[in-house]
């Protein structure tokens, strides 16, 4: 589907969706499997198998409704999903040729949708209890819209000024338009849920003392780690989720003919991809992992390659050089690990004689962010995770829930979808409870 | 190879192999003929003429076709009528042909009214050098509304009365071509014998409605918002077409030529085994264009090989005595759902389609699925009643046989 001839040089989504007819083909080489292997990859529960069958058999509506009920978000996750390792891994059709090509349908299923306004679901009787969801990229929108459903009060309170979370501001355009995003907050707010950007001083303390009965952290992982190299001052130097969020917002930043990205993972793609068209005529990827080892998904491998990245694996940076204090150049070398399978810096140790140096005129890092929060109570590691509870969801401390990137360390947009239905269930459960006077749900561990 | 004979004798006519254009659109002018008869075909139907005084109206769009998931044509509507040509054209077009391709048979369909219309027509079509007149007694739209086409064909009186006309006016074998549309033919294609006709050629397409425009509620093809039933063909009622060729050759006993959905050699050669001396062809020409019969040429004439067999002719009627009474057939043969496990997918489709539309009788086997986890069905022997639903369903050729039970043989 991904087509990177007409991808390449544009800022704008260049995939191409399914005609009907086209898809219905698809959707027709599904075997309708018994027991089907695919439902089993999707972490927010997609019945892959009856929204295919809706698909061949011409109930488009049905399709797409079926996935709306599973994953709020529809076509976002058909074109952001790393289907190969999910849905699509065990599809039994590949014994016989091919997969089948479930993103392509969910996709085109979202895109049914387009243009109207998707009906409402079912919503439980009102219930006075407040919940504040923080944040409102995948996770806590998938949670503000399941805590509605089950008739709470919701806030969602997101530290932007733009709302929608990675998915306004961390994914280039041109892999995700920014308006699929924005009919799926018009969405959660059409169920109910108040989307109120620009809270960045929210605190789950103060919003349980303010009258909240509970409160969602969802804020992703949003600071940037900087690797501390010499030369890191420069200009020239920048950050890629600051890169990425200028992109979404409209600005098209100069990064010259030659630009650096440092990092193995999907933000370095993005960065990279990113950066070819702002226009940079060649772009180099120096990251620690070797190709196989790249966290990054293949398919985001792959297309970075067609489009022309230059790939230096299982380097590591020594200095970004500058001129007039202005970026001039990349010094790296090449890596061995000392330990296999250990795929972090300290492990990594030089190879002699394979120093090399890069013309730049920006280098880009891209080597992962951290969660940049701390709150009181709630158990928080060195790198901002937030220790929850795998059932219900809950933090170290009652009434105080987590999801998304801030408590799985950066995982898939559907995982995040997945954890904001199931910290959703755990508020429920706890409030239940709490009304109950009960402990049942509310105690942890 | 050699060249495989497959000439054939059909009514007395012979033919250089069995393949014939039907009475349709690729056979309106000679220029389409000969093209045809460059391509291959042994023979051609010349779309139905009638006589000048014969209105011809043509509505547009006059066709359409039966989409089903990635085939886009398995069956086609139409709502044409016979040629709105010139009758001394086409005539002349028929002399000139039959110059130029003395091997080849060219058949002339032709429809009229009264008696001395028929007989009129008759002696001109022959004439002209026709080596057959086939008559349609068969036009499932717009003819009947003028008490013509298969409006004749659904009354055996009709029938009996018009092939008589036709038969009593040819100095050439006469077939009738007659409808599906009637509950059954036998005593019909008994008429047309008693007639005196050469053969009949069965079946003309099936009345149906293709479907509506859900839009604007009009039925397809839609002219003008309106439609009319009309005549479906193409691969979609080969068994339709089956099914009579085999009850008049089986039971009248009149040489019959089979048309009705053939596409492939195979087909073709399932028509001889019904019965069929010569096999029309129409729905397929005209999707796939004339150069098809290359392949209906070289199949037969490897398959014929392949079996040891002389001439197309070996096949006639060869599965004839195998079509019997569902109450003359074997109780005593029974058979069970054998699935190869090496070449299972483990899709389960044989599973929903056992639990859904059969006996229940297959399941994933309980105990851990095989080394790379692979899922595979079970047949239960005591649950399955041999119904053979399950090898419908699977998406793997070969991989589920109906296997003869040992403990009932």
């Amino acid at each position: 589907m991904s087509d990177t001839t007409t991808r390449s040089g544009a800022l704008v989504e260049s995939d191409r969706t399914y005609a009907p007819h086209e898809a219905v083909l698809e959707a027709s080489r599904c075997l309708m499997c018994e027991d089907p292997p695919c439902n089993r990859g999707c972490p927010a529960d997609v019945d892959a198998r009856r929204f295919i069958r809706k698909i061949r058999f011409g109930n488009f509506l049905g399709a797409s409704r079926l996935i709306r009920e599973a994953n709020l978000l529809v076509g976002i996750c058909g074109r952001l999903c790393p289907q190969e390792i999910l849905c699509m891994e065990h599809c039994t059709r590949a014994e016989l040729d091919s997969p089948i090509d479930i993103a392509g349908l969910q996709r085109f299923a979202g895109d049914v949708e387009l243009g109207t306004l998707a009906p409402l679901p079912e919503m439980a009787d009102e219930r006075g209890e407040r919940v504040a969801v923080l944040g409102s990229g995948p996770g806590g929108l998938a949670a503000a819209v399941e805590l509605r459903k089950a008739g709470y009060r919701v806030d969602v309170l997101e530290r932007s000024g733009t709302a929608g979370g990675l998915l306004t501001r961390g994914v280039p355009p041109f892999r995700l338009d920014r308006s699929f995003a924005e009919s799926e907050l018009e969405y959660a707010k059409r169920v109910g849920a108040n989307v109120l950007p620009g809270r960045g001083d929210a605190n789950p303390a103060e919003l349980l003392e303010s009258g909240y009965d509970a409160v969602l952290v969802a804020v992703g992982l949003w600071k940037p780690y900087k690797i501390g190299l010499p030369g890191e001052e420069l200009d020239g130097v920048l950050v890629a989720s600051d890169l990425l969020a200028s992109v979404a917002d409209g600005e098209r930043p100069d990064l010259g003919k030659r630009v650096v990205v440092i990092g193995g993972g999907n933000v370095a793609i993005d960065a990279a991809t990113t950066a070819l068209r702002l226009g940079a005529e060649r772009v180099d990827l120096c990251c620690l992992e070797s190709h196989d080892e790249m966290p990054a998904f293949r398919s985001e491998i792959e297309t970075a390659q067609a489009e022309g990245i230059e790939f230096h694996t299982r380097t590591m940076p020594a200095a970004i050089v500058g001129e007039g204090g202005k970026v001039v150049g990349y010094e790296g070398f090449g890596i061995r690990w000392k330990e296999p399978g250990l795929l972090v810096p300290s492990n990594a140790e030089k190879i002699h004689g394979t120093e090399f140096r890069l013309a730049a005129d920006s280098v880009i890092e891209a080597i992962g962010q951290s969660g940049g929060d701390r709150y009181d109570g709630v158990e928080t590691d060195r790198r901002g995770i937030v220790a929850v509870d795998p059932d219900t969801m809950m933090t170290s401390r009652t009434g105080v829930f987590a999801c998304g990137d801030v408590t799985s360390g950066g995982a898939t947009v559907v995982q995040a979808v997945a954890e904001g239905k199931k910290a959703a269930e755990g508020v429920d459960r706890y409030l239940r409870a709490r009304e109950d006077g009960t402990s049942e749900g509310g105690d942890r561990r | 190879m050699k060249k495989p004979n497959l000439a054939v004798e059909f009514c007395g006519v012979k033919f250089p192999n069995p393949f014939v254009l039907a009475a349709a659109p690729p056979t309106d002018s000679a220029e389409m003929i000969a093209r045809g008869f460059d391509a291959g075909w042994g023979g051609a139907v010349v779309k139905t003429l009638g006589l000048e005084h014969v209105e011809v109206n043509l509505v547009s769009p006059m066709m359409a076709g039966l989409a089903y998931e990635d085939k886009n044509l398995i069956g086609l509507e139409n709502i044409d009528l016979i040629s709105n040509r010139h009758l001394p054209e086409v005539l002349d077009e028929v002399s000139d042909l039959k110059k130029r391709y003395p091997e080849q048979v060219l058949i002339v369909s032709m429809m009229a009214g009264t008696e001395d219309e028929w007989k009129e027509i008759t002696r001109r079509v022959q004439d002209a050098g026709a080596d057959m007149i086939e008559c349609s007694f068969s036009c499932p739209h717009g003819m009947p509304e003028r008490g013509m086409g298969s409006a004749v064909g659904q009354s055996a009186e009709l029938t009996f009365e018009r092939a008589k006309w036709v038969v009593e006016a040819a100095s050439v074998p006469v077939l009738i071509k007659l409808t599906p549309n009637v509950t059954d033919i036998r005593p019909i294609a008994e008429k047309v014998k008693e007639a005196g006709a050469a053969g009949i050629t069965c079946i003309n397409t099936v009345k149906g409605l293709l479907g509506f425009d859900l839009d604007t509620f009009a039925p397809i093809p839609n002219v003008d918002g309106k439609s009319t039933a009309g005549g479906y063909s193409g691969p979609a009622i080969k068994p339709i077409a089956l099914r009579f060729v085999s009850d008049v050759a089986k039971d009248v006993g009149i040489p019959v030529a089979g048309v009705g959905g053939v596409v492939t050699w195979k087909d073709a050669a399932e028509f001889l085994l019904a019965g069929a001396e010569i096999v029309q062809v129409c729905t397929a020409v005209m999707r796939y264009g004339y150069d098809i019969v290359e392949e209906l040429i070289e199949g037969l004439g490897y398959y014929l090989e392949d079996k040891g067999l002389e001439s197309p002719a070996d096949l006639i009627g060869r599965g004839l005595p195998n079509i019997v009474s569902h109450e003359a057939l074997s109780r005593d043969y029974k058979v069970a759902a054998s699935i190869d496990e090496d070449l299972c997918v483990g899709c389960g489709a044989c599973i929903v389609g056992c639990r859904d539309g059969g006996h229940q009788a297959i399941e994933f086997q309980a105990e851990a699925a095989g080394p790379d986890g692979e899922r595979i069905p079970a047949v239960d022997d005591e649950k399955c009643i041999g119904c053979g639903f399950c090898r419908t369903v699977c998406p793997v050729t070969g991989c589920i046989l109906m296997k003869e039970r040992e403990d009932e043989a």
